[in-house]
């Protein structure tokens, strides 16, 4: 059901070679600056080194597409009604129970398909940012980037216990289905299905203490341990230049008359 | 849920949401101890997890979204589980934007506080199998108000962001009230499933 980001991770790139505390830095401050552009030229800049990232990390494009999936539904909505729908004159196409369709022009096409494009983006640099390391080495440098390390800590446990659950609650999805459950829009099956994730629950609680008890007694302090060690070298900065520079010159570039800031159209 | 993406809500909004996310942060956090960590990382699989069944109802297929029940089984300590529960949603299946984990986490965690301040006055944490109807009760109430607050919170973003998306949030909102039955129902019936076979579970936090 769950399929893992760091399915990629054992590949061998400039990214992955890229040491993960400077990498995570530069491509969150990527995601940033993208999302702060309010022009559509600058944000398919900002796309296509998104796509030259993921291209030099190695990580198939089928991969990253599946994962974006998501974001469309989130997002494809905006671009369909947003031309369409906004308030005020326009050339009015439909009217039923006080929703007005009105086409408002190629301008409004453009504001929604600068919103989309943003999103977009902005997933595709999780996958150069988290899928080029396993995930115990990413969490590893969140402790390094000096995250509080209570949160550090439920990364990690949470990210191993997501697995375990969904294993557990496939088990119990079985049990059901040889019983002759079916999920169907009853009141049945959501009263089922409610105790079958409170009984996950119970298991879990339990699960979760004797776990913690065995960490202690083998010594953990709260500290990941893991056999890899960090070490900045000289192509780990610059690289990290390189991304943050692309970065900053998107927002200088903003800030120029050659490209206009579109707002909304309120 | 409908996570907020990117490039959607003003700076100000999310960058506001960011803001509040890190004081009530810092404030769970400081309540946090470290044996807390374990339990309180397998509510959030949890969480996470049942997030992902889905169930069709009539037209529409509706996911479970546990704010609501997170509150009242770990009072403040929720708001760090729905920022964790958030954060690797995003990271590993791109559900939601990555400058929004702020203001999505306030969306859910917010309500998830108020949902737990509920069920608290309802049952005054007093819960044994003998009161279980009762803990059920304000446990439907505390899921079904944390749905409410959070797509009130959602419909507010959007709104203020621009006119534009009020159509957009009308359309969210309709698809989304199916969802506030379902948590409610569920929420009810998990509590009282708990306070049942373990209901000191409550009382650990």
């Amino acid at each position: 059901m769950i399929s893992e980001i760091d399915r990629y991770a054992s590949l061998s790139s400039p990214i992955h070679r890229w040491d993960p505390r400077f990498r995570l830095v530069s491509i969150f401050t990527l995601i940033f600056s993208v999302v702060l552009l309010y022009n559509l030229q600058l944000v398919i800049i900002g796309m296509i080194f998104a796509v030259i990232l993921t291209c030099t990390s190695k990580i198939p494009f089928s991969f990253v597409l599946a994962r974006m999936k998501l974001v469309f539904i989130f997002v494809i909505p905006f671009f369909i009604i947003i031309p369409f729908t906004i308030i005020g004159t326009g050339v009015e196409i439909a009217s039923f129970s006080g929703i007005t369709l009105s086409y408002r022009g190629i301008e409004y096409v453009l504001f929604a398909a600068m919103i989309v494009l943003k999103a977009l983006t902005a997933v595709m640099l999780i996958f150069p940012m988290i899928g080029t390391s396993r995930m115990d080495i990413t969490i590893k440098a969140l402790e390094g980037l000096h995250l509080p390390n209570k949160l550090v800590q439920m990364f990690a446990f949470t990210y191993r216990y997501i697995f375990v659950l969904d294993d557990e609650f496939m088990r119990t999805d079985r049990a059901l289905a040889a019983r002759g459950f079916k999920k169907r829009g009853n009141m049945y099956t959501l009263t089922t299905v409610s105790k079958a994730i409170a009984m996950l629950f119970v298991k879990s609680y339990e699960r979760a203490d004797r776990v913690f008890y065995a960490m202690r007694s083998k010594g953990y302090t709260g500290t990941i341990a893991t056999l890899h060690e960090f070490h900045a070298r000289k192509q780990d900065w610059v690289n990290t230049a390189v991304v943050i520079g692309f970065a900053l010159l998107l927002q200088v570039a903003a800030t120029s008359d050659t490209f206009i800031a579109t707002r909304g159209f309120i | 849920m409908v996570h907020i993406s990117d490039g959607v809500l003003a700076e100000w909004l999310w960058g506001g949401g960011w803001a509040v996310t890190a004081i009530i942060l810092a404030y769970a956090l400081s309540k946090m101890k470290t044996e807390d960590v374990p339990r309180l990382s397998v509510i959030t699989a949890a969480v996470f997890v049942s997030s992902l069944i889905h169930l069709s109802i009539g037209p529409t297929s509706v996911h479970f979204i546990l704010n609501g029940f997170a509150g009242v089984m770990l009072g403040i300590l929720a708001y760090p589980c729905i920022f964790v529960a958030l954060v690797l949603q995003c990271f590993l299946f791109g559900h939601g934007g990555v400058t929004t984990i702020g203001i999505n986490t306030v969306n859910m965690g917010v309500p998830a506080l108020v949902a737990y301040l509920i069920f608290r006055a309802g049952t005054g944490l007093d819960i044994r199998p003998e009161t279980k109807s009762v803990a059920s009760l304000f446990g439907a109430i505390a899921g079904g108000v944390g749905v409410v607050l959070a797509l009130l919170f959602l419909a507010v973003e959007l709104i203020t962001t621009g006119e534009e998306f009020i159509e957009t949030t009308v359309l969210v909102m309709s698809t989304h009230v199916p969802i506030i039955a379902v948590e409610a129902i569920f929420t009810g019936v998990i509590v009282g499933f708990i306070a049942t076979v373990e209901p000191e579970l409550f009382g650990k936090k």
